[in-house]
């Protein structure tokens, strides 16, 4: 059985001019990076850019990559840099229109469709660096302490913005829903 | 167990007690119900353009690559007296150039050059694999009077090819500078007949409305008729019909 190298080793060598290897990266990080940014800014062709600018970015900036460093806390650094800045000069974050790049409902009853739908819009509304801390906790495979690395702050604070986070979700959602929160 | 141990396990996914707790407690219920909720959430796919963009862009890495390996020595002694020797080289040019009296038709010619470079470099940038290069391309652009026939072209192939939305719009907003041209002026039209991001077809007709281009209606027309298009970009194309009508230009 072959064991594959970990993202760190496949960084190195592409640090030490073996490119080609970030296409094994790409291939493992690609989607979640993705999925990260749909649901940051529920536009998909802004996503998909969104990943290949992170992808262009990491092999333009290869050398500032540092041994030990966790390959994905480094790749999420660069992935909400880039967020950032483009944010600036984007004109809106939202979409035109509700359920604008939302997949179909295909395979699914059609009242869990509605409760996802509403979900993704409440995710939407919530401020920017909440929905950021959850979405991060929640999908993307991070510890807290890489999110806590990440973010440059204590774990236990992390912790804290999470709980946040899902209390105003919770308000957001059953706002949208017009169903009363306990 | 308080409400915040509760939070607490659910964000580390373990039972028991949290289950106790939740039973009790129906504000942590609900957020637990939202946690899974959003675990639930249906995954999508990045489309397989995605991909194909990032290999051309490692293929044009190792391309690059390549090329300065074979152009540049491994030796380090014969890189060092490859740099002194550019250094030298640059310097003697340099002292070349401060003898040599200044003349204005030199200078005109060096003007011209560096507009060519501009140009040059506007139409190169608009080809890189990265979003953020093309949109600097785009701005550099700006740095040019009036562009020459290869920079509006490199333009408008951008407005109409390029995969990002970002780089779609600010190649409209360069290129509504330039709309005195007919050639732009058709080009705007012909891109609005093109499938396209609603953002990008309200900011064409919008432009079109602004420059009072005739040549948009069929397109227009179109677009307020077409049931597979955006309600919001068939409620602006009937409006952008309306202006350009209220203004007596269609037939």
């Amino acid at each position: 059985m072959t064991v594959e190298p970990p993202d760190e080793v496949l960084m190195q060598q592409v640090r030490a001019g073996n490119v080609r290897l970030l296409s094994v990266l790409f291939d493992r990080h690609h989607v979640a990076l993705f999925l990260f940014y749909v649901r940051m800014t529920g536009d998909r062709a802004w996503s998909e850019d969104l990943v290949q600018e992170v992808f262009y970015r990491i092999l333009k900036y290869r050398a500032s990559y540092q041994d030990g460093a966790p390959f994905a806390t480094w790749m999420y650094r660069i992935a909400r840099n880039t967020h950032f800045e483009q944010r600036g000069r984007r004109r809106r974050e939202t979409p035109i229109e509700d359920g604008w790049d939302t997949p179909g409902r295909a395979g699914i009853p059609l009242e869990q469709h509605q409760e996802q739908m509403l979900l993704r819009r409440a995710l939407l509304e919530l401020p920017h660096p909440q929905r950021e801390v959850l979405l991060l906790s929640r999908y993307q495979n991070l510890k807290y302490e890489q999110i806590a690395a990440l973010l440059g702050c204590e774990v236990a604070a992390v912790k804290v913005r999470v709980h946040r986070a899902l209390s105003s979700l919770r308000e957001i959602f059953f706002q949208l829903s017009g169903r009363k929160a306990s | 167990m308080t409400c915040e141990e509760a939070r607490d396990q659910m964000l580390a996914g373990s039972g028991g007690e949290l289950e106790e707790h939740l039973r009790a407690c129906a504000a942590c219920r609900e957020e637990a119900a939202l946690w899974n909720g959003l675990g639930n959430l249906r995954d999508e796919q990045p489309g397989p353009g995605l991909r194909a963009r990032f290999e051309a862009m490692l293929a044009a890495e190792e391309r690059r690559r390549s090329w300065l390996e074979g152009w540049w020595p491994r030796r380090p002694a014969l890189q060092f007296a490859c740099a002194l020797a550019m250094t030298a080289l640059g310097a003697l040019a340099g002292w070349g150039a401060g003898r040599q009296p200044a003349r204005v038709p030199e200078l005109a010619q060096l003007r011209d050059e560096v507009r060519n470079l501009r140009e040059t470099l506007a139409v190169s940038l608009l080809q890189q694999p990265s979003a953020s290069e093309r949109l600097r391309g785009v701005n550099s652009s700006y740095r040019l009077e009036q562009p020459d026939d290869e920079v509006t072209s490199a333009l408008l192939d951008a407005l109409v090819r390029d995969p990002s939305v970002d780089v779609r719009l600010a190649a409209l907003d360069a290129l509504r500078r330039y709309a005195n041209g007919r050639a732009v002026r058709q080009g705007l039209a012909g891109a609005l007949a093109r499938p396209q991001s609603p953002l990008v077809q309200i900011g064409l007709m919008d432009a079109l409305v602004e420059l009072r281009e005739p040549i948009a209606a069929p397109a227009l027309e179109r677009l307020a008729r077409d049931p597979a298009a955006n309600d919001t970009v068939r409620q602006r194309a009937r409006w952008a019909l309306d202006q350009l009508g209220a203004k007596g230009v269609l037939q």
